[in-house]
């Protein structure tokens, strides 16, 4: 039985962290949603199997939805390059959101006692996933709009309450990575 | 015989031989870790921890920053990139 710790270096490319089942399931659950919210872009219109393998998704308009459109940001602050931009590349952005969301999803299923170990490769797919997973409760909490302070008081019988929570829980963990990754390329 | 224009603004763009570069800018966002963007721009733009975490602040203070110049082309690329691991960026002609 391990005791639940953020993410710690081992030797050169060694990352360990240990979870608690409940946060392992957490986790677990909030990758398969964005893998999920991402396939939501999958768009059906595009039959044209060459247009889809160089990546032309056939999406030039933003999503309407908040949390994608966080995701998937428009580049361009002019519509029209911005449509451009995405027609070309959306697809691509998002395969590669989904694939870190897979790789931690896979990293969590595949760790025995809940303790997860990853190399250098793949931190930056679980920093990637998890900053992902922030920015996706980010917007259903507004941060943008409540301060902490406003977020700490939610009443206990609130349901962001709990979204609350787990959003603060991978900001520490998230920033435990961090830290094991840049005290290593201070050496 | 060649007529020649009166003003050479009517046929060539007085901007077209001026090449501006392209540049890519951070916004700031309350959900990313002062700390992630800081590694981020280390790992994507092989830039100094020093570096990183100067621009990084300016996003934070600032609002925004900009974090690389060059070709349309390169900066569609690094813009692709941030957006991959998260971070608010566009990319515009350079306004200085």
């Amino acid at each position: 039985m391990t005791t639940p710790s953020g993410f710690t270096r081992h030797g050169d490319n060694s990352f360990e962290a240990a979870f608690a089942q409940s946060e392992r399931e957490v986790l677990i659950n909030l990758a398969e949603q964005l893998i999920e919210i991402l396939a939501e872009r999958i768009d059906d219109v595009h039959s044209d199997p060459l247009a889809a393998m160089v990546g032309i998704t056939g999406h030039d308009s933003p999503p309407d939805d908040d949390v994608l459109l966080r995701l998937l940001p428009n580049a361009y602050a002019d519509p029209v390059d911005s449509a451009e931009f995405r027609r070309f590349t959306e697809s691509v952005l998002r395969d590669k959101k989904r694939a870190h969301a897979m790789a931690i999803r896979s990293h969590l299923l595949n760790s025995e006692d809940s303790l997860v170990r990853i190399n250098r490769d793949s931190a930056g797919a679980w920093l990637g996933a998890m900053n992902d997973i922030r920015l996706a409760l980010g917007v259903r909490l507004k941060v943008e709009e409540n301060s902490h302070d406003q977020l700490e008081l939610l009443a206990p019988d609130d349901p962001m309450r709990g979204v609350y929570a787990v959003y603060t829980w991978l900001g520490w963990l998230q920033e435990s990575l961090l830290h094991a990754l840049m005290d290593d390329s201070e050496e | 015989m060649v007529r020649t224009a009166e003003k050479v603004e009517d046929l060539v763009d007085p901007t077209f031989l001026v090449d501006r570069p392209w540049v890519t800018i951070v916004w700031d966002d309350p959900v990313n870790l002062m700390t992630y963007v800081t590694y981020v721009l280390m790992t994507l733009f092989d830039y100094s921890k020093e570096r990183a975490n100067e621009l990084m602040l300016k996003v934070h203070n600032e609002g925004k920053a900009v974090v690389s110049s060059g070709r349309r082309e390169e900066m569609e690329r690094d813009v692709q990139r941030l957006h991959e691991f998260g971070l608010w960026a566009t990319l515009q002609r350079d306004d200085q």
